[in-house]
């Protein structure tokens, strides 16, 4: 090989290893951004899987909260429709007592003696209603008299009550009343009937 | 050989590596050009299979949280009949007890 020949050959030959170096330089670099960048990407797309992991646990946990939510509501629905049968059907027996006079009677006497002892005073007046003061009147003062040893003196008001039965007990001038209505009794046991019933019913 | 033949020769091969440095360096740039357009389309292909995958998840818990659902339901609503039978078999001690209550 000629002197000039080697001499083109060098020039050639680096001018292929400086080509080359260039282009491997160029593809280094975008391997190492191409890495880089493949590297952010998969953890963007592996967070694009993790927010759906979570999100499909809060659907999975949502739909069976919401099922137990409504199944909570149909049993109180359930529950509040037996216990309100009971308390009305419990209202409706207890008033059904007027039926039976004897037991009546008994019953009223002991509301009024307990009414009377509460209010304390000398003289007293006794409202009923107009069935029962028609059907008891003069009974009732008589019972009262029999349990109590020194009952005062006890009056009927003239103006009947508007009541299913029971009595209201006051002084004589109407400024001091001791109700023992049914509809008082049942109002001021409404709660504890709740509480009692449920007992009875679902054990609670 | 003349010797401006020679030099002929040398300035060939000198314009030849020219050429070849000018060949890579098209090369080089259009290797970093490519780059751009290769990260835009694997990035794009990660994401759409993620999303793809994520799609999938959410479906699949949306037909699981269903069925949960509805195997609860089933269960509870059978516990729910049975205690409405219980109970109302005691709705009428119940009355009976309520109304001792107020009369007492």
């Amino acid at each position: 090989m000629s002197e000039t020949a080697r001499f083109t050959e060098d020039i050639l030959s680096i001018a292929r290893e400086k080509a080359q170096s260039i282009i491997s330089k160029a593809q280094e670099d975008a391997d190492r951004i191409l890495n880089e960048a493949k590297s952010n990407f998969l953890r963007e797309a592996s967070e694009v899987v993790k927010t759906a992991e979570t999100e499909a646990e809060a659907i999975r946990r949502r739909q069976v909260s919401e099922a137990r939510h409504t199944l909570k509501l149909r049993e109180q629905e359930e529950k509040n429709k037996i216990l309100t049968e009971v308390l009305d059907q419990t209202r409706k027996r207890a008033a059904e007592i007027t039926a039976d006079e004897n037991r009546y009677l008994q019953y009223l006497t002991k509301l009024s003696v307990d009414g009377i002892q509460e209010i304390g005073l000398e003289n007293v007046v006794l409202h009923l209603n107009a069935n029962d003061l028609k059907r008891f009147g003069e009974k009732l003062n008589r019972e009262i008299g029999r349990q109590m040893q020194n009952p005062g003196k006890v009056e009927f008001a003239r103006e009947s009550i508007d009541a299913a039965g029971g009595v209201i007990i006051s002084n004589d001038d109407d400024t001091i009343r001791i109700v023992n209505t049914f509809e008082q009794r049942y109002e001021a046991l409404e709660a504890r009937l709740l509480v009692e019933a449920g007992k009875l019913l679902f054990n609670e | 050989m003349s010797g401006l033949e020679t030099i002929k020769i040398i300035v060939d091969a000198e314009k030849e590596a020219s050429r070849m440095l000018e060949e890579a360096q098209r090369k080089a740039t259009e290797i970093r050009k490519q780059i751009d357009v290769t990260i835009e389309n694997r990035r794009s292909e990660a994401l759409q299979s993620a999303k793809q995958k994520a799609s999938e998840i959410t479906e699949r818990a949306e037909n699981e949280g269903k069925s949960e659902a509805e195997k609860f339901e089933r269960e509870s609503s059978e516990k729910l009949r049975e205690l409405v039978t219980k109970s109302s078999s005691k709705k009428e001690s119940a009355v009976k007890k309520l109304v001792e209550l107020v009369l007492s």
